[in-house]
């Protein structure tokens, strides 16, 4: 008896577990943002520029985690998520404008990840008819069924097949030596095509959505501010394999595609294209990978909007709660996944324009959202001792500002493709 | 002493410009502040911003405040600006879009506006706005939206919560619960909880149900949509809602249980006392949108042979029972409807004559299987408060009451919705 309680008093002292048992939402937040569209860009990246762009990625990684960091510390800390407080300290002019262009851009990037399952499946020979449906009801009927901690264990389980990128990236034997060297030097070009990709993948790499459904999540799960350093650890282990995946992902298509010249315009054209090159192995492993990611990015953006809506109108809200409890949350998130879906299933969607709109939207709305956050996390009626210290504040603000140029160009640059 | 208008929403003063003695600006009004009394809180002070500048006017001060015009008495040039406490309550900083959550924690809404009014000479905080002609409101919109909702002949309702049904919860007011207490419930119109209890989920739906005691649950509960009574009936223990049926009249407890499962429903029956039980048991067997399933088995009968004294005192001593007593059916030894006799009738009679001899005859009857509609239009025909209901042999069966028809007989518009969620 002695001996059985010893054994449980150690591992429930056991700092490892203390981490696992609050790891998740930086983890599946980080992990979302590589969806459909991030992998695309990955993919283009890494055929158009070989390893050109590697650096940049680096440098994504600390902007991600200082602005990650943030959403999850206003969210262990107030207990709320970003839509109650910008309610809250916004009023209703700025919660509905902000709500209108959230709920239109995560419309639009769920018809995105549909797309990107349909086009998966395709290239096993699934038709999409029959993809999207079912998928579909399973992204429905996980978070509609399952309790928290299922759902999160589900999407932590998702987010680890992004290793099968590693595994492309590694099979490809890129020159090691060279890659260092790109990184650490890099040969930046002043031209249009590769300021342009540079910028788009800023785009895609930090998205709003990202930020709202890992406040949400850490709101729901109900972190305590006892655990904080936990969840900082979490969301930094978050946006470094985030960045890590992409990072071989350019390795593969930088190493195969890039010497042969084979020019592609979206991430199956990649695995399409992998094939004769590297071989069925290494296509499969990559086309398995987009199904991921779209799919897991099926899961974060409906659940994020629905968060966001019941937050701003004060609605009941969680993934524990059934249909009678939070019937706005759960509500929308159904709608949500029932449009997406939708959309793909009607034939010549005008697919490539919704992207480039949904990046425009989101273009608009990250500057916004990030001013928010950095006044947010910088009044002390709501954050008390947790605001951003002096040296935090000269971090974000640079890392904002930044974004804020680089989001600003490629709005201006998609806003021309889309109209 | 200020002069205001009755009821003002805080978004139709907020930012409207405050005006001196001399009819100078001194600033936008920014916000209100109350002092927390009971049970509405008062105003104590205006808040009006100039530039970076933060001006406090006391509400004695205040001359004049209504949509178009604020205006104080005081001069621009003697006001010192100052700032509020932190402790101070200010109904747009600390309650305005801030959440309301039910007795249970769960959320229920959001503040959407906030409406002042007057109680007992004191402008005070009585209500809150949780519903989309709020929101409307706030962003200037209210005419044009409710316009264009009207397109769609749809209605914007005033969902309106008044203070006391609302307690703060955290020192900064950023949450407030909706407290349906047992005591405070109960001095509630049964329509207003039901609206009340209509904007909260299913389950703490049956938690406030619980809480209630038996006659406000019986009342209250007839207010609502059936489905959502059937629902909540389905939820409460076997024996308060057994108890709570008896306390319904007949005709409403027939309604509840006749859209609840059959067992379910023969269950409850079983539960409820003997005469009760009978009483509804005869009408759940009759189509629910018929003479016999909208009647109640309580009227008021007598036989032809008393004397108009005699009945008086019977009547007495039935009323509490019964649901209307204007009408006095008379009934000979098999129950079959020979005349009615109205209680002006009664009352105006000289105390020895027999009722024989002043009831109507013949009475206007329903048959048991008539339509809702056609039993509306013929209370409507005959101007009746309550209509007879009898079968083939006339023998009285029941009688159908004005107010359960009453929403077959206003024109759609105004016609009163039963609250479903």
């Amino acid at each position: 008896m002695r001996f059985v309680e010893r054994i449980k008093n150690t591992f429930v002292n056991n700092r490892f577990l203390a981490v696992l048992s609050v790891i998740g939402p930086g983890f599946i937040a980080g992990n979302a943002g590589n969806d459909a569209g991030g992998i695309a860009t990955y993919s283009i990246m890494g055929a158009r520029e070989g390893y050109g762009l590697l650096w940049a990625l680096v440098l994504m990684m600390f902007a991600l985690a200082v602005i990650q960091e943030m959403s999850a510390r206003m969210g262990v800390v107030t207990g709320k998520g970003f839509g109650d407080l910008v309610r809250e300290q916004f009023g209703i002019r700025v919660t509905l404008a902000i709500m209108a262009l959230f709920v239109f851009a995560n419309v639009t990037v769920i018809i995105a990840e549909f797309a990107g399952i349909a086009a998966s499946m395709e290239l096993f020979g699934v038709h999409k008819n029959v993809s999207v449906p079912i998928s579909a009801f399973v992204v429905w009927f996980v978070v509609v069924k399952g309790n928290f901690k299922q759902v999160e264990r589900f999407l932590i389980a998702i987010s680890l097949i992004y290793l099968t990128y590693v595994f492309s990236g590694v099979m490809s034997n890129p020159p090691w030596r060279e890659v260092a060297r790109q990184i650490v030097i890099p040969h930046i070009r002043l031209d249009k095509d590769y300021f342009l990709l540079f910028i788009t993948m800023v785009g895609t790499t930090i998205t709003p959505y990202m930020q709202f459904y890992l406040q949400s999540a850490v709101v729901d799960k109900g972190v305590r501010i006892d655990e904080y350093r936990y969840a900082k650890f979490d969301v930094y282990a978050g946006s470094f394999m985030t960045v890590f995946i992409a990072f071989f992902i350019v390795l593969s298509t930088g190493t195969i595609l890039h010497p042969a010249g084979v020019i592609v315009d979206s991430a199956e054209n990649a695995a399409q294209a992998l094939q004769p090159l590297a071989g069925d192995f290494a296509a499969h492993l990559f086309a398995i990978g987009l199904l991921n990611a779209s799919f897991l990015a099926a899961f974060v953006l409906p659940l994020a909007t629905a968060y966001g809506l019941s937050e701003a109108f004060g609605w009941e809200s969680g993934v524990n709660k059934t249909f009678r409890e939070a019937p706005q949350f759960l509500g929308f998130y159904t709608a949500f996944i029932v449009i997406g879906a939708g959309v793909i299933m009607v034939p010549d969607a005008p697919l490539i324009k919704i992207m480039f709109l949904s990046q425009t939207i989101n273009g608009v709305l990250l500057p916004v959202v990030l001013i928010i956050m950095l006044r947010l996390v910088n009044d002390a009626s709501i954050m008390g001792e947790f605001v951003n210290s002096k040296r935090m504040n000269v971090i974000t603000w640079f890392t904002v500002a930044v974004l804020i140029l680089l989001t600003g160009m490629l709005l201006v640059t998609s806003f021309v493709y889309t109209f | 002493m200020p002069f205001f208008a009755g009821d003002i929403f805080i978004s139709d003063v907020y930012r409207k410009p405050v005006l001196d003695q001399i009819g100078e600006e001194i600033g936008k009004l920014k916000d209100i502040m109350v002092g927390l009394g009971d049970p509405f809180p008062a105003v104590t002070m205006l808040i009006a911003v100039s530039g970076k500048q933060i001006f406090l006017i006391p509400w004695d001060q205040v001359n004049l405040f209504n949509k178009r015009v604020i205006s104080v008495n005081v001069l621009r040039k003697d006001l010192q600006p100052s700032m509020p406490a932190p402790s101070d309550i200010l109904i747009s900083r600390d309650l305005l879009d801030k959440q309301i959550v039910d007795i249970n924690g769960a959320k229920l809404v959001r503040v959407n506006d906030l409406r002042l009014g007057d109680v007992s000479g004191k402008m005070c905080l009585v209500a809150v706005d949780i519903g989309l002609r709020g929101i409307l409101r706030r962003l200037g919109l209210e005419s044009r939206g409710e316009w264009f909702l009207s397109l769609f002949r749809y209605r914007m309702p005033n969902t309106l919560i008044g203070w006391h049904y609302l307690q703060p919860v955290e020192p900064k007011l950023s949450r407030l619960t909706l407290t349906i207490s047992r005591q405070k419930a109960s001095k509630l119109h049964p329509a207003d909880l039901a609206e009340i209890i209509s904007e909260v989920s299913q389950k703490e739906r049956t938690a406030i149900f619980g809480t209630l005691d038996v006659e406000t649950a019986a009342e209250a509960l007839h207010e609502l949509e059936p489905s959502v009574q059937a629902d909540i009936i389905d939820d409460m223990s076997k024996e308060k809602a057994s108890d709570i049926l008896e306390q319904m009249p007949p005709d409403e407890a027939a309604d509840v249980l006749g859209d609840l499962p059959e067992n379910k429903a023969e269950e409850l029956i079983g539960l409820m006392e003997q005469e009760d039980a009978e009483e509804v048991r005869e009408l759940l067997e009759h189509e629910e949108d018929t003479a016999g399933g909208l009647m109640t088995t309580e009227y008021l009968a007598f036989p032809p042979d008393m004397t108009v004294e005699d009945a008086i005192r019977e009547l007495r001593l039935e009323a509490p029972d019964v649901e209307t007593v204007y009408y006095l059916y008379i009934l000979d030894d098999e129950e079959r409807l020979m005349g009615v006799v109205t209680l002006k009738d009664l009352i105006l009679a000289r105390p020895e004559t027999f009722i024989r001899d002043i009831m109507r005859s013949p009475v206007k009857t329903l048959p048991l299987e008539t339509g809702q509609k056609d039993v509306a239009e013929f209370i409507s025909k005959y101007n009746l408060l309550a209509a007879p209901v009898v079968d083939e042999n006339m023998v009285l069966r029941g009688i159908v009451t004005v107010d359960d028809v009453v929403d077959f007989l206003l024109p759609t518009a105004s016609r009163k919705r039963r609250r479903k969620l």
